[in-house]
């Protein structure tokens, strides 16, 4: 879809619905929002929609950005502490790397 | 709901592909209003997921309809302009069509050779009952064509059934088919081959990690596909589910099986896309006939086309063509009935320039974009990749086999440029595909390695 095309208020409509839409642990879909609007919010002559677009992408980055970090510490949480969690690791495990660690 | 035959799991699509290259110039002249019409492209997806497009091409209609007897000067000028128009955009749109393509081959030949899940052979679906680890070599080519017909059989039943669907206006059914495809490829397929690409690389990975990045690329990919999102990210995601569904196929589909249904599927795809009462065809004339847009989610478009903003009478067409053009990409997906399993995917190739409508008042400038099948991207990867897979030559088959493809894309491309009307773009590429793999494999390679062998260079 080419939001160039779009009217303003769809484009406000598109952005508020992804915004809302990565409150159901989409993370992802506020990737989306902000590096798809990020040149409507900030970059194109302002508008009159422009700056609720704006909020809703700056709070997408945010709730991006306090996802990335809680999804990094478990992760390396994880990758590094699994062996010694011992039978709770193997449950939690997906794939078990094999041969010795 | 799945039936399963030994360890398969997956569930073969047919696909049927039409490609149409409808060169859509924009009318200068007020005169060429009938670009409503020549902009749809009707797509019917059959049983499985097929998918037609055929879009008239407004050259076509514009022909019969005008006579400006006071402008055959500019008349003329004009055809002049828009054959150039036709060439010119003819040649990007081949390049816009090549990047997909290629890309699709290249993820599957590279899982192919790393991930060793997609060469094990485990089990055969149910479309394909006949084994092929018989003790004479006759017997084996009997099975495989039985198999073949098998397949070509249920392609054919669900594409009927699908035109038949599209005909009664039965579209919450197919709506809601296509929805369970895309979902069932979209998570569970991706499921298994993350999976699989974790295990071939030796990586940890929790339950709580996966499940969130499963939910995340699903999720994103439906909404992207049914509904809408960024144009690129609509594209990743159908050569993603091209990708995968190519696996599925590669993986379940016993050697020989595999080039005889490659070749057979080339002769439906002509036969149903041109022939009068083929399926495809008709399922492409409905469409036009009702001026409604192709179901999401079957087709890739290279391009966005947009309506201009005006008045138009018809709001639902002009919902349905934003629709069409939106939703334009399809990925294949795979679909399971109730009752039985069998995936089919039918895709169908329709690269359709669309002209936005030109009103009087405006004249917006022309996105022409060229659509592709699903279904196309499917049976091209499974062509290259089961070259990787059992081609003794390696990557000479392999690369042998993506070049002729290739061509084959581009004489289709230009036969579209030249009859203006939906047409199958498997039977080309594949049938080069084909010969360049059977000749490098068997021709080409002992050539090339008795020359490394004896050191000789040419």
């Amino acid at each position: 879809m080419n939001l160039g095309r779009v009217s303003n208020e769809e484009k406000l409509e598109l952005c508020r619905k992804y915004y809302r839409g990565g409150f159901a642990l989409l993370p992802f879909l506020w990737l989306v929002n902000v590096l798809w609007f990020f040149r409507e919010a900030f970059v194109v002559q302002p508008y009159g929609e422009q700056q609720q677009i704006r909020t809703y992408v700056r709070r997408s980055a945010l709730g991006l950005g306090l996802w990335g970090v809680a999804l990094g510490l478990w992760v390396g949480l994880f990758q590094s502490q699994r062996q010694s969690w011992g039978a709770l690791g193997d449950y939690l495990a997906f794939t078990l790397p094999l041969g010795t660690p | 709901m799945i039936t399963f035959m030994n360890n398969s799991d997956s569930e073969e699509e047919p696909c049927n592909e039409r490609t149409s290259l409808m060169s859509a110039e924009s009318p200068p002249v007020p005169s060429y209003q009938d670009g409503l019409q020549a902009s749809q492209a009707g797509e019917a997806q059959a049983h499985r997921k097929r998918r037609t497009g055929s879009s008239r091409s407004p050259n076509n209609i514009a022909d019969g309809e005008t006579s400006d007897s006071g402008v055959p000067v500019r008349e003329g000028i004009l055809e002049n302009e828009e054959e150039e128009l036709t060439l010119k955009y003819g040649a990007k749109h081949v390049i816009m069509l090549f990047v997909p393509v290629t890309l699709c081959m290249i993820v599957v030949v590279a899982t192919i050779k790393s991930v060793r899940f997609y060469t094990e052979k485990n089990g055969q679906l149910i479309y394909t009952p006949f084994t092929e680890d018989t003790p004479s070599v006759g017997q084996r080519l009997l099975n495989s064509v039985l198999n073949t017909i098998i397949m070509i059989s249920v392609i054919v039943v669900m594409t009927v059934f699908l035109v038949l669907l599209y005909k009664y206006r039965c579209y919450k059914f197919i709506h809601g088919w296509l929805i369970l495809s895309s979902l069932m490829l979209l998570f569970l397929f991706t499921y298994i081959y993350l999976g699989e690409v974790l295990k071939t690389y030796n990586v940890a990975m929790d339950y709580p990690t996966l499940i969130l990045v499963i939910w995340n690329f699903g999720a994103v990919g439906m909404i992207c596909i049914h509904w809408k999102g960024p144009l690129q990210l609509q594209q990743a995601y159908l050569i993603m589910i091209s990708a995968l569904m190519a696996l599925v196929f590669i993986k379940y589909l016993p050697e020989w099986s595999a080039w005889v249904i490659l070749g057979a599927i080339s002769i439906y795809d002509l036969m149903a896309v041109l022939c009068p009462k083929g399926p495809l065809r008709m399922l492409v004339e409905t469409a036009q006939e009702r001026n409604e847009p192709i179901f999401p989610a079957l087709i890739y478009s290279s391009a966005m086309i947009w309506t201009v903003g005006m008045a138009k009478p018809d709001t639902a067409a002009r919902r349905s063509s934003q629709q069409a053009w939106d939703a334009a990409e399809d990925g294949r997906e795979n679909h399971r009935s109730p009752s039985h399993a069998d995936s089919q995917m039918s895709e169908r190739r329709s690269p359709v320039p669309t002209r936005p409508i030109t009103s009087f008042e405006e004249l917006e400038e022309e996105e022409r974009g060229v659509k592709l099948g699903l279904g196309d991207f499917i049976f091209y990867s499974v062509l290259v990749g089961k070259a990787a897979a059992t081609a003794s030559g390696d990557w000479n088959t392999t690369l042998a086999c993506f070049v002729a493809i290739l061509i084959g894309l581009c004489l289709t491309l230009l036969l579209l440029a030249v009859f203006k009307k939906a047409l199958p773009a498997l039977p080309i590429s594949i049938t080069f595909g084909l010969i360049f793999y059977f000749s490098t494999d068997n021709l080409v390679r002992p050539f090339m390695d008795t020359l490394a062998s004896h050191q000789l260079y040419i």
